[in-house]
């Protein structure tokens, strides 16, 4: 069946046609938001779907860069993720190692323990968290946003990590403590290695669901110092309230960065995804 | 050997930082949940313990009540609606061929990358009354385009559409991952056999993706739960409380309504739900392996 050239019989123009339909669904509200980003605040009102502006407005783009503090927000936005992405690595291998190789007596509850992270809401930490983090002067830092995203990360990271480990055999790094390596070089020179794709796995998951988030960020910062992307969206809506087509213009702005690394990542990010969820 | 492996110390190191990150920024705080919960703290000044007096109240509450249903129905949109459209849509992509395989998987799953701030204040326009996109297409089938799709007895439905419109193309992705993990010796037996397109599907597909369709119904379930930040932002819970959602719900008591203690009651509550319903569905989906 598979390799066949594939003649256009009824039954497959049926489903062309239903693929279309949900593709164009899919597509469809983006290029409209894309369309209305280029138009002015009167061509708005016309009449039809999509707007083909007299001039292309750039400025909506050049107010939605400068006013929406797109620069230091991205700049916030990549050193907080990538940073998340980092930590999580090295503290779900870490850890995996230590509940999946080591032997403790306390091994099945301290992972069963991070496990059980997974079924915890993020938000319902909202309200705790606040206070903590007002107590101890850790809102408007860094560390308001870096600890609970590691956190909230880190059990499906121990998840994916540990079960990949498990399917590694043990005498290749028993071997190496044999002949005297130290465990930490185990970790580095040989495990890791070995885990390419579910550390992979992690890294895309992590960075999708930590680029995107803000409940926690509107909740902990105030001051334009460490926030985040979708701030850029969040505080236009409330300073040009009727101007809308910056209002698309800043959505669109604050969208491409992660459209632009998903079109050239496409198939590790969906690969990603499809395996930490199957699994998770 | 065995000596290397059971080294206190190494362990203690490997472990201590992942476990003290996760206790101060999951455990403490729920457990700091639990003890405002007992409290009638506004959030600021003084406060008094009060016993379960909020949890009685909760089960009296009508807004947490319309808050569980809405998931409930959220749910239920996702596991009549969403999936089943995304089953079909992956068993007929697995059909396509490489190059339009791999451009509708893209096409599906790019809304998936948007922050929701922006897929929530896109929709937002998509309702707006006066030239969002959703009464442009109505005026072009004849209707008036004049609706408040937002408005009272229809927002809840818009919120709907636009968490099943947002999770699509995830919920496509594992299922066509599913589909493609299926052996094809199967399909070409059955082709042998003389089975048509519906019988295929019907009777290799949808049983041999059964372990697939169990997580994702699980995790649907889940996130229907767990639905904050599209409502926050799309309707903040209104009209009234109509579009109301429990994570939504108790950021409000807290912030907005000043009632920081009843919030963390609905916290609790709102922990334990989710922990249960998972639980719950380990139970009702057994895993075979």
């Amino acid at each position: 069946m598979k390799g066949k050239k594939k003649k256009l019989t009824p039954a497959r123009i049926v489903m062309w046609f239903v693929l279309l339909v949900f593709a164009v669904i899919q597509i469809f509200p983006l290029i409209w938001l894309l369309d209305f980003s280029f138009a002015s605040n009167t061509e708005m009102f016309t009449r039809g779907l999509l707007i083909w502006p007299e001039n292309i407005r750039w400025d909506n783009y050049v107010t939605a860069f400068v006013n929406g503090h797109f620069l230091l927000y991205l700049k916030n936005s990549l050193l907080i993720n990538i940073l998340a992405v980092i930590l999580v690595l090295m503290i779900s291998v870490m850890m995996a190692f230590a509940c999946t190789r080591m032997h403790w007596k306390l091994s099945g509850t301290v992972r069963g323990l991070i496990l059980l992270g997974m079924m915890i809401p993020i938000h319902a930490t909202l309200l705790p968290n606040y206070i903590i983090y007002d107590k101890l002067h850790l809102t408007d830092t860094i560390w308001a946003l870096l600890i609970p995203y590691v956190a909230f990360s880190l059990p499906q990271g121990l998840f994916l990590t540990g079960s990949f480990m498990e399917s590694i055999p043990k005498e290749i790094e028993e071997a190496a403590v044999i002949d005297g390596c130290g465990i930490y070089r185990v970790i580095v020179v040989i495990m890791i290695p070995m885990l390419k794709t579910s550390l992979v796995t992690v890294s895309i998951m992590t960075f999708l669901n930590n680029w995107n988030e803000f409940m926690m960020a509107s909740t902990y910062l105030s001051s334009p110092k460490w926030k985040t992307l979708p701030f850029s969206v969040l505080e236009f809506t409330g300073i040009y309230a009727s101007n809308y087509s910056v209002q698309f213009a800043v959505m669109a702005l604050t969208a491409a960065p992660m459209v632009i690394l998903y079109l050239i990542l496409n198939r590790h990010i969906t690969e990603g995804v499809a395996m930490g969820a199957v699994k998770g | 050997m065995q000596k290397a492996y059971s080294n206190k110390k190494i362990i203690f190191t490997l472990v201590f930082p992942g476990l003290l990150m996760f206790t101060f920024a999951v455990l403490a705080p729920i457990c700091l949940s639990v003890y405002y919960g007992f409290t009638d703290f506004s959030g600021l000044g003084k406060f008094n313990f009060i016993g379960f007096k909020n949890y009685q109240e909760m089960m009296k509450d009508k807004n947490f009540w319309m808050s569980l249903r809405n998931s409930v129905l959220l749910a239920a949109g996702f596991i009549v609606i969403q999936h089943p459209l995304a089953i079909i849509t992956a068993a007929l992509l697995d059909r396509m061929g490489r190059k339009a395989e791999g451009f509708f998987r893209c096409v599906y799953f790019l809304p998936n990358v948007i922050s929701v701030a922006v897929i929530a204040y896109l929709w937002k326009f998509i309702y707006n009354p006066n030239f969002g996109l959703l009464n442009n297409i109505a005026k072009l089938f004849g209707f008036s385009g004049k609706t408040n799709w937002l408005g009272t007895g229809t927002a809840i439905w818009s919120v709907l559409i636009v968490l099943i419109w947002h999770g699509f193309g995830w919920g496509m992705l594992i299922y066509y991952t599913g589909i493609k993990n299926i052996d094809p010796v199967l399909y070409e037996a059955a082709a042998i056999d003389g089975a048509d397109n519906k019988q295929t599907f019907l009777r290799i597909t949808l049983p041999l993706m059964k372990p697939v369709i169990e997580v994702n119904v699980t995790l649907a379930v889940i996130s229907a739960l767990k639905q904050m930040e599209t409502v926050y932002l799309l309707t903040a819970g209104g009209p009234g409380n109509e579009t109301q959602f429990m994570a939504n719900y108790l950021y409000k008591q807290a912030f907005s309504s000043f009632r920081y203690g009843y919030g963390n009651a609905i916290s609790v509550i709102f922990v334990l739900i989710c922990i249960l319903a998972t639980r719950l569905l380990s139970k009702v989906f057994p895993k075979e392996a």
